[in-house]
């Protein structure tokens, strides 16, 4: 039964709204504000669920194998359903926890604050504050209901609207700076007494938006087709409209430092880091389809080794300063260096270990990552590396009197680094070896049939994308100035992996926005810092159950997909019409 | 061409089989986008890349100043105060995260500060030379990266005048000592212990603390383990953690215990997320040591308490402030009883009128409880040690605003001597500390001086030594 | 495929250096150095003298004690690594936090228990009733689990859930975190349970006694699960072929729900053994008994019970016994902080030698 459905959906939002409210996403935020003083973190948190129920409510429906879309008056009684039905099972969450005492509760969940009670019941007593949750989650649900029941030219715009204002919102630290920066007036945009957008500035953000997403709609599509005819060409990969957007991002990645300062440089510049090593790591499992659990080993072979190479110090107190090994040489001498040294290490290390099936080859990388954690911080390696106080006085990677450590200097400098890791990348993908990696991930055995040797390709792998992460632990050894172990835990290796799949496995592209978003955002929200860590695993849940192929899928991958669902598609309907079915024509291997 | 298996039965030993894939069928769509194209926009990116960083500067940086003469020419420059506006006053503390309380209470400490510069605790900001002063804090995560973030944006801010920070000595070794000292901002610290941030070969030169040197109090728990009318002890074993805070502690015991005549039996590093410490406790257990020092934190350190209360009962487990929480007594029970812990004593201030009678009342009153560690008393006297730097160095201007030197107030502040502060007397050297004559105090649980300890909680032995008198 | 012929296809034939079984000698010879490595460390180790921090033979039974004790709980948090792997092909990274859920969940019925009493004036109900809270909260999270992160994977290339599980380990973890705070807290432990007991002249802390009792047990119980009744015969049937298993009428979802509700339990008793053995809990207390599980269950050969049992107190013992033993002999300061190091180095040489684990097949498969 539908409603059934709805008051499910609506159950579970109410439990969502529970868990929000336990794990203190509520009750640490009534004070960040993000439009006026009204709208806040926590109160966008309380009816999020509801409104969100609404919609998945009021989406239509695939029943009997057709595709049903609800009227608007169905779409809102469902959705209203939901709504209510969320606000009823967090209100009886709320009432049963004043019948017991948020006191007592406390004592097991921390976050069930005097405040966290006074906010749910909106300053009420029980009774009311309950029915007004009720009212509040079924207007929300309604609200997202009618939302996702209106008529795309209605919806697209709405959507995009409230996305992009709750983003100025969030970001009320950063777009003040860099308005400042371009010397452009922000206080009609941000409030300077509480932080967050004035109402006037999110009317005119919202308008904006749902004016670029309407005409985009209306326009966009006679746009692209006129652009594709004008280039001549057409196919997804090289299209004119990709390339204007590569182009238009590219700017803004190269501009960006100078408009934004030094602060958000800095966050930029670590970004860069981990886009260098999303690369590497994008080589090693999206490239070649080898699951690497432990990358943070390349990353800190490559940023030890060029501290020691180019003359870093000890820090640790009671301890001769110059490590064991020690070389003077320049950044740029040493990088090949490092490259080669992290390339060595790749084959010596993989060599014994790329035979063994994929998850027990996730085992071990994890453990290779682990082991390298352990001994440079460990006091047997103290003489070479430091031990936990680490090393210091790392070079600034300067050319000329031109030093890289400032914070707009050394994102440039990673930049180019991150381009040139592109390139190759680039190149290698669309070189036999990359098509021989292409059939080994997609079917091993055959690969090996046709004569490809699988070690091999897997060796070469691992040691080119290996050196590429070295790479970026040398320029994050640049970046610090500083190293120490702490910098080398298993959860580099994990974070790598995550930008890589959110944005895209065997995508660079996606690997910089997955980066951007991964590392760029929880550095630019500090206020989030603690919440960091559990918004990165729900969204790597989420990307793998909802869209496995990321943010911006590698479109050779998606055009192997559809080409082969096509031809299915055709072979099926010729079957269906009597007529002799086509050959099957399949991308697939070395070809 | 490729070697490989190729089609089975082809192969025979000693043989190999070449398959040969015809090199016609490759793809080459998109047939402008070739690789040299790809090669000269990457160059053209390269080359704007450098071009860019070479003309970019940042915000912040030398400022000619409009006061007086000294502002244009002197090195790092000077503050410009405008004549309504505030001194800002920076703080980089660990605010978030499971070592909080460490930051949070120095915040709260400095804030006590700026409420006591018009002489009263009342909850009012006062004003430094007729401004007011506001706090700038920047979370430092308790790391490196977390130093260098809060340190950028710090030293990207050209009103800072001075940086009261970092709570950990993670944060500040080689990061933000060197990222704001680059910018000549001032760095001091309330809660650094790390011997490495003042060694002379790695000090620098814009950086100070005022709190306690840990090879101070590392020489005083030897001289303490040593004692043959306190502990007595010949032989003593370590366990340090994966922290530099541990280590810097470790090394300086272990070096003033050897060069006190005694023995060091083993010394081991573990991990502070561990767990099982039975394998390592036995093993140090075999050499029988009088004493067994582990200055770690406290989950590892409770569970150690525990432990070793079964594997090593004879011996005598010392700790030290990283463990000193109301937490360790709860969690170890009965296991606690014995063990000593080292901390900076400040007992006699705690009598002390000020102390107890106006600081510690108007903290409660502001903050709704007791501070929640030791430190916050030597963040307490760093900011004043600034204010009164400040007080000495800043150009009045006739407009009302103020120039202060940044090269001069660095001077001012290590040139501070004799200062009595709610620490103790403070004197700075010039390698930056500025805690001179360091009390340790060590306690004797249950007697900790935390919430939930039982009984006399004044330490039972206490030592006094400068710098000098230690290795 | 446009314009392509036949691949040419011709033998070649191999010079002498070509011909030697190249894998098969690095082999042998890093069976000769690996031997060698430990021969020499463990005979410079036990002829050092005690002065020189050589061990007494009651330390070495103690670190065997200790080995085994902790051997045991890693057994148990193995066995649910391997069951769901052995039915679905996969990792399941986030089992950790199945245990730490239990654990954790337990602690506060624990508290309570002891600051009533109850837990010293009746310990056996008392335990009986924490383990079942233990056992309840994991295999709701196990089940949970695999419901909303496992199941729509079902058939997503391997790699796509092994993701997912970390992405939820995480979650969890934070979960856990963000609920009851980073700091950890004292699990109580019933007096009966306190001090050693002398079992064969070795004396042996009490609850590591009952952790080897109960390990044993539950292992040994869920061997006949499998191996005799229905429910045990269709996991198998499962684990074999998915989809004939399904022609022939077994519900697949349901044996795979209750597959993670095994794990599940087990954990859940682990995890009240791991927090009475230690007395703390933490939201971290998960992730390196976690990994040290997994490993147990790869060393031992994956998807199979005897494995996990037999990896579980090898990794025991190996984390106990393995650095003293070798490493003092080489005189590298503290030993002990190499320990996982050491794990897994020994990990990756079983299977380097024996890639399907001490008790696979010895080939590596190729799926």
């Amino acid at each position: 039964m539908a409603r059934t459905r709805w008051i499910r959906m609506g159950a579970a939002a109410g439990v969502v709204m529970v868990f929000l409210a336990l794990v203190g996403l509520i009750g640490g935020f009534t004070d960040v504000n993000l439009i006026g003083d009204q709208i806040t973190f926590a109160g966008l948190m309380l009816v999020l669920p509801a409104f969100a129920a609404g919609l998945v409510a009021a989406a239509p429906r695939v029943e009997g194998g057709e595709r049903y879309e609800m009227r608007l008056s169905e779409a809102m009684i469902a959705a209203a359903v939901a709504g209510a039905a969320a606000g009823v099972t967090f209100a009886l969450a709320v009432v049963l926890a004043d019948w017991i005492g948020a006191e007592r509760i406390r004592t097991v969940f921390l976050n069930v604050t005097p405040q966290l009670m006074e906010f749910v019941n909106f300053g009420q007593a029980t009774a009311p504050g309950a029915l007004l949750i009720v009212a509040i989650s079924t207007l929300a649900g309604v609200i997202g209901g009618t939302l996702r029941a209106a008529p795309p030219p209605v919806r697209r715009p709405v959507t995009s609207a409230v996305i992009v204002t709750l983003m100025f919102g969030f970001l009320q630290r950063v777009i003040p700076i860099a308005l400042d920066q371009l010397k452009l007036e922000r206080d009609w945009l941000y409030s300077s007494q509480f932080d967050g957008l004035t109402w006037i500035g999110a009317v005119v953000v919202g308008v904006v938006t749902a004016g670029i997403s309407g005409l985009n709609a209306r326009f966009g599509e006679r746009l692209r087709g006129g652009l594709a005819q004008a280039g001549g060409r057409s196919g997804p990969t090289f299209s004119p409209v990709r390339l204007a957007t590569g182009a238009i991002a590219l700017g803004l990645l190269l501009v960006a430092p100078l408009l934004l300062g030094s602060v958000i440089s800095e966050v930029l510049g670590t970004v860069m880091v981990f886009a260098l090593l999303g690369v590497g790591l994008n080589i090693v499992v999206g490239y070649a389809g080898l699951l690497d659990l432990g990358y943070v080993f390349f990353f800190a072979l490559g940023a030890y080794s060029l501290a020691l190479l180019t003359g870093a110090t000890l820090n640790a107190y009671g301890i001769p300063p110059e490590p064991a090994i020690s070389g003077h040489l320049n950044f740029y001498v040493a990088i090949p260096i490092v490259m080669v040294i992290a390339a060595a290490a790749g084959v010596l290390v993989g060599a014994p270990v790329l035979r063994l099936r994929g998850d027990y080859l996730a085992l071990v990388t994890l453990g290779l990552g682990e082991m390298v954690t352990v001994l440079v911080g460990s006091p047997w390696f103290v003489p070479l590396v430091g031990g936990p106080s680490g090393m210091r006085g790392i070079t600034d990677a300067a050319i000329g009197g031109l030093a890289f450590r400032d914070p707009q200097r050394f994102y440039y400098l990673a930049l180019a680094f991150v381009g040139l890791a592109a390139f190759i990348s680039w190149r290698l993908a669309t070189s036999r070896i990359g098509r021989a990696w292409t059939a080994m991930r997609e079917d091993e055995q055959t690969a090996d049939a046709m004569g490809i040797s699988t070690t091999r390709f897997k060796l070469l792998a691992f040691a080119i994308g290996g050196s590429i992460g070295s790479l970026g632990g040398a320029l994050f050894a640049v970046k610090i100035g500083s190293l120490t172990p702490a910098s080398f835990q298993v959860l580099v290796s994990i974070q790598v992996l995550g930008l890589v799949i959110l944005g895209g496995m065997g995508s660079i592209p996606g690997v910089i926005v997955g980066a951007l978003v991964l590392v760029g955002l929880p550095g630019l929200l500090r206020e989030f810092e603690e919440y960091r860590f559990l918004a990165y695993g729900a969204a790597v849940v989420a990307v793998m159950v909802l869209r496995p192929q990321g943010l911006v899928p590698n479109v050779r991958r998606s055009r192997e997909l559809q080409d082969e669902e096509r031809a299915q598609d055709e072979w099926a309907k010729a079957v269906e019409e009597g007529e002799t079915p086509p050959e099957i024509a399949t991308t697939g291997a070395a070809t | 061409m490729t070697r490989g298996n190729g089609p089975p039965g082809l192969a025979k030993p000693g043989w190999d089989v070449i398959v040969t894939l015809d090199p016609r069928g490759t793809e080459k769509k998109g047939g402008f986008m070739n690789h040299r194209s790809w090669l000269k926009a990457f160059a053209l990116v390269a080359v704007l890349s450098i071009v860019a960083a070479a003309c970019s500067n940042d915000t912040g940086g030398n400022n000619t100043g409009n006061g007086g003469v000294d502002c244009a020419t002197v090195e790092f420059g000077c503050v410009e105060v405008g004549a309504d506006e505030a001194i800002n006053l920076g703080a980089a503390q660990v605010i978030s995260g499971a070592d909080s309380t460490l930051g949070q209470d120095q915040v709260n400490a400095i804030n006590l500060a700026l409420d006591y510069l018009d002489g009263t605790f009342d909850q009012k900001n006062g004003t430094l030379l007729d401004h007011p002063v506001k706090l700038t804090v920047e979370d430092e995560l308790c790391s490196a990266e977390g130093g260098q973030t809060a340190g950028t944006a710090l030293a990207a801010d050209s009103s800072i005048v001075a940086v009261i920070g970092t709570s950990c000595s993670s944060a500040a070794l080689g990061v933000a000592d060197k990222l704001l000292g680059d910018k000549g901002i001032l760095l001091i610290s309330g809660s650094n212990t790390s011997p490495a941030l003042t060694d002379p070969k790695l000090h620098n030169p814009f950086y100070a603390r005022t709190a306690h040197n840990d090879r101070i109090q590392g020489a005083i728990v030897a001289e303490f383990a040593l004692d043959a009318g306190q502990l007595g002890a010949k032989t003593a074993a370590t366990i340090a953690d994966e922290s530099p805070y541990t280590q810097g502690l470790v090394g300086a015991f272990e070096a003033n215990f050897e060069a006190g005549g005694g023995t060091l039996t083993g010394s081991e590093q573990v991990n502070s997320e561990d767990t099982d410490f039975k394998p390592v406790l036995r093993s140090l257990a075999e050499q029988k040591p009088d004493v067994l020092y582990f200055p770690i934190f406290v989950a590892a350190c409770t569970l150690i308490i525990k432990q070793a209360a079964e594997i090593m009962p004879d011996t005598t487990l010392i700790v030290s402030d990283g463990c000193l929480s109301s937490d360790t007594l709860k969690n170890a029970g009965k296991a606690a009883d014995g063990v000593w812990a080292s901390s900076p004593d400040l007992s006699a201030f705690q009598t002390d009128e000020f102390y107890s009678g106006e600081f510690i009342p108007a903290y409660k009153a502001a903050f709704g409880s007791d501070p929640l560690s030791v430190f916050h008393a030597h963040a307490y006297d760093a900011t004043n040690v600034v204010f009164d730097a400040i007080k000495k160095v800043a150009i009045k201007n006739d407009d009302g605003s103020l120039s202060i030197p940044r090269q001069e107030l660095r001077d001012a502040v290590f040139a501070t001597s004799g200062y009595k502060g709610v620490t103790g007397t403070i004197t700075c050297l010039p390698t930056g500390d500025c805690a001179t004559d360091v009390k340790i105090g060590l306690f004797l649980a249950p007697g900790w001086p935390v919430e939930g300890g039982k009984g006399d909680t004044s330490a039972k032995y206490t030592d006094t030594k400068s710098l000098d008198d230690v290795l | 495929m446009a314009g392509t012929e036949a691949p040419r296809v011709e033998a070649v034939r191999l010079s002498r250096f070509e011909q030697l079984p190249w894998r098969r000698i690095i082999l042998v010879i890093l069976g000769i150095v690996v031997i060698g490595v430990v021969a020499v460390g463990a005979t410079r180790t036990l002829t050092l003298a005690k002065a020189d921090g050589g061990y007494s033979a009651g330390a070495w039974r103690d670190f065997v004690v200790q080995g085994a004790a902790q051997g045991a709980i890693f057994a148990m948090i193995a066995l649910g690594y391997s069951l769901v792997y052995g039915i679905l092909r996969m990792i399941n990274f986030a089992h950790g936090e199945v245990f730490m859920a239990g654990a954790f969940g337990s602690f506060f019925f624990a508290d309570a228990y002891e600051k009533s009493g109850f837990l010293d004036r009746d310990p056996i109900l008392a335990l009986a009733i924490i383990t079942a809270v233990a056992v309840g909260i994991s295999v709701g999270t196990a089940v949970l689990l695999e419901r909303l992160a496992y199941r729509p994977l079902r058939n997503a290339p391997r790699l796509v859930p092994l993701i997912t599980a970390i992405g939820a380990s995480l979650f969890l973890q934070n979960t856990f975190r963000g609920f009851f705070g980073p700091q950890p807290y004292g699990y109580p432990k019933p007096v009966v349970l306190a001090g050693n007991i002398t079992v064969l002249g070795v004396p042996v802390q009490r609850i590591q006694l009952l952790v080897l009792v109960v390990a044993v047990i539950c292992m040994t119980v869920l061997q006949w699960f499998v191996s005799t009744t229905t429910t045990g015969r269709s996991m198998r049937a499962v684990a074999q072929d998915r989809e004939i298993a399904s022609l022939m009428g077994i519900n697949v979802d349901r044996v795979i729900v209750i597959t993670f509700a095994i794990g599940g339990v087990l954990a859940g008793i682990a995890g009240v053994l791991y927090s009475l053995t230690f007395e703390q809990v933490q939201f971290t207390m998960g992730f390196r008994p976690g990994i040290a599980a997994f490993t147990s269950a790869v060393l031992g050969g994956i998807g199979s019970i005897g494995g996990a049992a037999l990896g579980g107190f090898v990794i025991g013992l190996l984390q106990a016994v393995g650095p003293p033993l070798i490493l003092t002999g080489f005189g590298i300061p503290s030993v002990f902080s190499l320990r996982d190091a050491f794990v897994f180095l020994v990990l990756v040489l079983v299977l380097v030698f024996r890639p399907g684990g001490l008790l696979g097949t010895g080939e590596a498969e190729k799926v």
